[in-house]
């Protein structure tokens, strides 16, 4: 199957970059709240397990979209 | 700063913080989502999660459209507005000098994979051993057969491996050439990378001539899709992987 017809999953993917990029990289500040490393750890932990649970689904043929996946 | 504001000035929630020769780009939250006690029971909320995830990068991509932006790390809060500002008046020297070196320049994702099927069609059959194994097990006959079959599908699998480490640091070495810097990610498992085949190469570089590093990248596509290689362009991205970690105040 090709990418062109999982829209659902490509979408995860671009999340998956995101997810990567906004939470792991780019500058640290000084702020006065900010997530510490653990709190980090814990999101993406979450969120890979999730996208993870979503392409299962996906492989198995069943189609989620990603909005109802994370409820 | 001009620019930066036009790209804002779409939506009201954003605010520019100017002080001196920097601005940022910032905008209001409620304490009831966003302080502490609040933040950790939203952390495990993965809609809650996902949709400021995507508002903090649409927010920055308006901003690199228009300027050159050093993207913060997702969810840094300030109490008060001039806590913001003696940041940027005090580390005004690090941060004039990070957006020096990213000025002009967007990050470009890469990846590649190797397709299994083109691979053993086209790859692997550069390899002897390999072509004299497929033609002996094609005579093969009864349980000869299914053994010299194994054989073969082992050494196509361990050929692929090698192949595409090979790919993968030619295409790392190449890329660089039309590239200001390069630097390589962590591979994704298929399961996240939603794709069935191997991911061999996760990287990004920053490019000052985007033109340029297409054409280096559709050269290699054509190059090594024979060979079983598929790649995989991302961005323009602002600068994550291309700005010091080493900023805080």
């Amino acid at each position: 199957m090709s990418m062109d017809q999982r829209p659902d999953l490509r979408q995860q993917v671009t999340l998956l970059e995101l997810v990567d990029r906004v939470l792991n990289k780019g500058v640290v500040l000084s702020g006065d709240i900010t997530l510490s490393v653990a709190d980090v750890d814990l999101v993406y932990v979450g969120l890979r397990v999730l996208l993870s649970s979503v392409a299962t689904l996906e492989e198995q043929g069943m189609p989620v979209a990603i909005g109802d996946a994370l409820r | 700063m001009v620019e930066a504001q036009a790209a804002l000035d779409l939506e009201p929630s954003l605010e520019l913080v100017r002080e001196g020769r920097l601005a940022g780009v910032a905008s209001r939250v409620s304490l009831a989502e966003f302080d502490e006690s609040a933040l950790a029971e939203r952390l495990g909320d993965a809609v809650w999660v996902e949709e400021k995830i995507r508002l903090h990068e649409q927010v920055l991509e308006r901003v690199l459209a228009a300027t050159t932006v050093l993207p913060c790390r997702f969810c840094t809060v300030y109490r008060a507005e001039a806590d913001l500002r003696r940041f940027l008046s005090e580390r005004q020297e690090a941060l004039a000098a990070a957006l020096t070196e990213v000025a002009g320049r967007v990050e470009l994702g890469v990846k590649a994979f190797v397709d299994p099927e083109r691979f053993e069609a086209g790859g692997a059959q550069e390899n002897e051993q390999i072509r004299e194994l497929t033609t002996q097990a094609a005579a093969a006959e009864g349980g000869r057969a299914y053994l010299e079959s194994r054989r073969l599908e082992r050494l196509v699998s361990d050929e692929r491996a090698r192949f595409g480490q090979e790919a993968a640091s030619q295409l790392h070495r190449r890329l660089l050439g039309p590239a200001e810097r390069g630097v390589l990610l962590d591979l994704q498992r298929p399961e996240l990378s939603g794709r069935d085949e191997e991911m061999v190469l996760n990287s990004a570089y920053l490019v000052s001539d985007r033109p340029g590093f297409e054409r280096e990248l559709a050269a290699l596509a054509r190059e090594l899709s024979e060979r079983g290689i598929e790649l995989e362009l991302t961005g323009p991205w602002p600068p994550y992987n291309f700005v010091s970690e080493e900023l805080r105040a």
